[in-house]
């Protein structure tokens, strides 16, 4: 045809089965004619669609991709749409970070009666894309941008004091056998002891800042049998996570909590958790810093930058990556026995440590920490390539607090943020 | 190398016009994997499946992808086909080349070229289809009936006589309902305890209706076909199987002066007390909060007074177990409270119309008790203020219902209907009386409905004003009620003797909870949901739990039956066979794989995932898992999206599956 000057889009639908499939089949026996460069593919509901098949259908080529699925409330799932929508609006918030062209990816609810608006929604995505052109997400430029530095808080000066009692308070639980292995700080790493003599090799200073959640999933120290662990008042948002997922026993876990100053961290500038709120038993006291900067600068950094400059950041970020997995390793919440990164049948994420497979892998990590994430930056520090992984779990973590009031670990009472909806979730995205 | 088979369909003209058959065939031929591929002018006719069948045999198919309509038009009829060809029939997929292509796209080329595609999708996609076999569950056929009114009867009823037991579990101490408290009701009004109670003995007497009054349905387990209900029995501190109903307790209790539920205050019972002279079973009841004996250790007439002994004072709560296959859920209505007092905050009153402050105002409820035969007046219509009788009446329509300022948005459908009845049931008692009707539009849809609100008007001579009661006072023993005949366009001043509110239709107390223990969806209203409005109107989205009468939405009593009669029969369809077969296409979780994170369990919409401790043989733990109840399970999907290892997946829909579709478009 003329008017596309022969480039034909490529354009992939993922559709529920009993609603757009249905407007689909619907303006077909109406006979509603629309460009044909779109191919469906039809799912049982939109609560199937993750971000794992978006990102895939941009790998292959996809020029737009569209997600659509049944108007809410009337979902033949009761809440299949409710439940997609939630991770649609993080999924968006991420794409957009990334640098992605958000004008690339549709969402719309078509009923099973609106073969019209099939119609029309297929038509003018066909448009608008071969407006656009050609998308090739993986093919831009790597480019560096300068991001001014984070800022960074200065390290709080550790009680001494506080050493001392964490030590004794070992020695007594290990003593007591409360619990068999206390995991802590030592001078050069984590320590897990087990002796009630070694209770010296404890240390509590500006070092401190790892948070040892991360060990309490490893079988090894499972082994050990009954844990004490030390947390600071941020780790121990990961405590209440791993108990909400089933995967620590909190009754059968002594936590020695530690009031913390701040370790000089960029993520103890706005630290509201100087102490602990659960702890077995508290050491020391802390206070809030009096002005408390923005938790999500470094997003709004990113997002004054143009999408393609974005775009082009953060391919030369992803470039970087080996694909080692230490920030899986590291990560207190990446427990999974088999990582999806690692099932090959079928291949979700390319292996490989390439531009595409490293988008894919990113993107599916940001996505599995939406609303989990406690913002340690574990992952950050463990990067051998220095990427910046921590502005894709900020800007969830900002789309969590700013869209749904929560922040992951604060409350235990709160239900988790993706597998909830509310009704009244934003959708002025989806047409 | 998999031996696929593709079936090109021409639907005669409709395929065959806009997309090149003969292209199509040659480029899907070369895909590896297909054996074969084939068309015809209609696949769907007799020798368009002969092909298939036959096909698949010669060439040992064992896969089969029929290019033509959307597969919610033929998925089934094809996958006979192959089935009777001794293909797994979940190893046929459908490429929509009609609806999505040929119907919708002028152009041959693209047409064509898009057909194509479409069927490499399904060609891909067969190429991962597993073989699946329908699920079997085991079925108790034994149903549960939550609540014991008209509706809750009927349905208990049909189910009996169907030969299956049935569990009939009530709140108040007898079946019932409200309808056993109406007077005659419309539009025929014959004696609504004439109708009714007749039915309430054989309920009561059937030898397969097991009946559990004064009792609640305290937690619900399982799926269906395998229902535990856990019923909580009240404390009655009447044994009913020692009692014969004679009634001495009640005479000789001294505590006379108590509002009777079943009057709705109108009239007064003792502390012990059947609620009605035909209640069933004919078995009284100690109000444990007004009785003399159980508050302070007090009086015990009743007790000294009981021939067959049997009072018992220290009964307890009981709780006991019951397992169904389906559940009917039938708890029915009660009226909106029309003061100040509300059950939400979004909901308001009417103080306005002095509902409680003035003893002449009463809900239409109330005035079904004064006008009954059986009620605390014998039938004679005398207001509650001093027994005179009422020579001026005001009735008044939608108080509640269909007021937004309210709170309540909706129709609650019978009061037009009742309020004509009540106007003629006033004047067949006081032939000299004044009915006055205020309503907002007169809703009279149904079998000799129009006809009857007509009579009321023209025969019975009731007053009807087009328009709202912006107040009622009281002055010397009138009550002056001001509203507006919107139609005239003057106000209307009346001086009545008593005004009948016809309140709005609100589910019944604790539906919520009870929705949650079923795992039912309600609205905002409350009022139960059906699965389908048009197509399944009394299933639930939980699988064996079906609904009828006014907890689903307000409705009248021919429409309640008729929807209990439905349910029955639903429950029916589950009891057929021995075993429930369903759908294969549903999630399966890899249990070596699942961390037990759970996400799936919280996010499942139909509660289908349950949590496992998978153990060695000699009992040790290896892990926890999450499992998947095949009963309960509807195959979204949601439990896939929200795995991170994806250890959750959908038979039909499989990852592999999908991701060879998207894969195919490369």
């Amino acid at each position: 045809m003329s008017e596309t000057n022969g480039f034909e889009p490529k354009i992939v639908a993922y559709v529920c089965n009993w609603c757009t499939y249905l407007g689909a089949d619907l303006a077909g026996t109406s006979r509603l004619e629309y460009p044909s460069n779109v191919r469906i593919i039809r799912l049982p509901c939109t609560g199937r669609i993750d971000a794992n098949l978006v990102v895939k259908a941009f790998e292959i080529g996809a020029d737009a991709v569209l997600v659509s699925g049944c108007h809410p409330g009337d979902c033949h799932y009761n809440a299949g749409n409710y439940h997609a929508r939630r991770r649609w609006i993080l999924f968006r918030e991420l794409m957009e970070t990334i640098g992605f062209d958000m004008r690339r990816l549709h969402f719309s609810w078509i009923s099973a009666a609106e073969g019209k608006k099939f119609q029309q929604v297929i038509t003018e995505i066909t448009e608008k894309t071969i407006a656009l052109g050609p998308y090739n997400p993986y093919g831009a430029e790597p480019r560096v941008e300068p991001l001014s530095p984070m800022p960074q808080a200065a390290a709080g000066a550790c009680d001494p004091a506080a050493e001392l009692e964490l030590r004794t308070a070992a020695k007594r639980v290990l003593e007591s056998g409360q619990a068999n292995v206390v995991i802590g700080y030592g001078a050069r790493g984590p320590v897990f002891i087990t002796r009630p003599d070694d209770v010296d090799r404890l240390v509590w200073n500006a070092n401190c800042h790892q948070n040892l959640a991360t060990y309490l999933k490893r079988k090894e120290i499972r082994a050990l049998g009954k844990a004490a662990i030390v947390m600071k008042g941020c780790d121990e948002r990961a405590l209440i996570i791993l108990e909400r997922e089933s995967q620590i026993a909190r009754p059968d876990l002594h936590v020695i909590g530690m009031a913390c100053n701040g370790m000089g961290q960029p993520k103890c500038a706005a630290c509201d958790t100087r102490e602990t709120r659960f702890a077995d038993e508290k050491i020391s006291s802390a206070q809030p810093p009096a002005d408390m900067p923005d938790r999500y600068v470094a997003v709004d950094q990113i997002l004054a930058m143009e999408p393609a400059d974005r775009m082009a950041f953060f391919t030369a970020e992803f470039d970087r990556c080996l694909k080692c997995y230490a920030c899986r390793q590291v990560c207190p919440m990446c427990y999974c026995e088999r990582c999806i990164a690692d099932k090959n049948r079928p291949q979700a994420i390319d292996t490989s440590p390439h531009r595409q497979g490293n988008f894919a892998w990113h993107i599916a990590r940001a996505m599995h920490l939406a609303g989990r994430c406690v913002g340690c930056d574990e992952c950050t520090r463990a990067c051998p390539a220095g990427i910046d992984l921590r502005l894709l779990n900020l800007t969830l973590a900002r789309t969590a607090e700013q869209q749904f009031a929560y922040r992951a670990g604060m409350d235990p009472a709160l239900d988790p943020l993706i597998g909830t909806f509310s009704l009244q979730d934003k959708e002025e995205f989806i047409r | 190398m998999s031996r696929i088979g593709v079936f090109v369909c021409w639907c005669g003209e409709n395929i065959a016009r806009t997309v090149d058959i003969a292209k199509v065939v040659e480029s899907v031929a070369e895909i590896p994997g297909v054996r074969c591929a084939m068309n015809y002018k209609y696949m769907c006719a007799d020798p368009g499946q002969a092909m298939i069948r036959e096909k698949i045999a010669s060439e040992k198919l064992d896969g089969v992808v029929v290019a033509s309509c959307s597969p919610h038009m033929h998925m089934k009829t094809f996958r006979r086909a192959a089935a009777a060809a001794g293909l797994n029939p979940y190893r046929l997929e459908m490429a929509n080349i009609r609806e999505h292509c040929s119907w919708v796209h002028a152009d041959k080329e693209e047409a064509t070229r898009k057909a194509s595609d479409i069927i490499r999708l399904a060609v891909a996609k067969v190429g991962y289809d597993h073989a699946l076999n329908p699920i079997k569950v085991p079925v108790t056929r034994r149903a549960m009936v939550i609540g014991g009114g008209v509706a809750g009867i009927q349905a208990a009823l049909d189910v009996a006589e169907a030969g299956y037991e049935v569990v009939l579990v009530e709140r108040e101490p007898s079946i019932g309902g409200k309808m056993a408290g109406l007077s005659e009701t419309f539009p025929t009004l014959d004696c609504s305890q004439c109708i009714l109670t007749p039915r309430m003995v054989e309920a009561g007497q059937h030898p397969r209706i097991k009946l559990y009054t004064y009792s609640e349905v305290e937690s619900v387990e399982g799926f269906i076909g395998n229902f535990e209900v856990t019923v909580r029995k009240k404390a009655r501190y009447v044994d009913i199987d020692k009692c014969t109903g004679c009634g001495e307790c009640s005479k000789v209790c001294p505590l006379k002066k108590n509002l009777s539920e079943f009057d709705y205050g109108m009239g007064m019972r003792p502390a012990i007390y059947m609620p009605f002279p035909q209640a069933v079973p004919a078995r009284p009841v100690i109000d444990k909060t007004q009785c003399a004996k159980i508050i302070r250790n007090g009086c015990g007439l009743c007790e000294k007074k009981c021939a067959p002994g049997a009072i018992n004072f220290k009964d307890e709560d009981q709780l006991v177990k019951e397992k169904v296959g389906a559940i009917v859920v039938a708890t029915g209505y009660k009226l909106y409270s029309i003061g100040k007092k509300q059950e939400s905050e979004k909901i308001t009153g009417y103080g306005e119309y002095g509902y409680g402050k003035y003893k002449d105002v009463i809900d239409s409820l109330q005035f079904e008790r004064i006008v009954s035969a059986s009620g605390p007046t014998n039938g004679e219509i005398k207001r509650p203020s001093d027994g005179k009788t009422p020579e001026k009446v005001v009735f008044i329509a939608c108080v509640g219902s269909r007021d937004n300022a309210k709170g309540l948005n909706y129709c609650s459908k019978i009061c037009c209907m009742y309020t004509a009845k009540h106007t003629m049931l006033y004047k067949h008692k006081v032939h000299h009386g004044e009915a006055s009707v205020f309503y907002m539009d007169i809703r009279s849809g149904g079998k000799n409905y129009d006809e009857f609100v007509r009579r009321a008007i023209e025969k019975d001579g009731a007053k009807y004003y087009r328009g709202r009661v912006s107040k009622i006072t009281e002055e010397n023993g009138k009550l002056i009620v001001r509203g507006a005949d919107t139609l005239a366009g003057v106000p209307v001043t009346i001086e009545a003797d008593m005004v009948v509110l016809a309140a709005a239709m609100r589910p019944a107390d604790g539906i919520e909870e009870l929705a949650q223990k079923l795992n039912v969806g309600y609205d905002e209203n409350g009022f139960l949901m059906e699965s389908h409005p048009k197509l399944r109107p009394v299933e639930t989205n939980t699988a064996g739990v079906f609904v009828c009468g006014a907890c689903q939405a307000p409705k009248d009593i021919p429409e309640a039956v008729a929807q209990a009669s439905a349910a029955a029969s639903k429950v029916m369809v589950t009891f057929a066979a021995n075993e429930l077969t369903r759908e294969p296409e549903i999630a399966v979780i890899n249990e070596q794989t699942c961390a037990a994170c759970y996400a799936c369990v919280r996010t499942c919409p139909y509660h289908a995932i349950e949590k496992v401790e998978l153990r060695a043989r000699n009992g040790t733990l290896i892990k926890y898992a999450a499992r998947v109840n095949q009963g309960l399970c509807m195959g979204c999907g949601t439990c896939v999206s929200v795995c991170p290892s994806k250890s959750a997946d959908i038979e039909g829909f499989t990852e592999e599956e999908i991701y060879s579709m998207v894969e195919a478009l490369a």
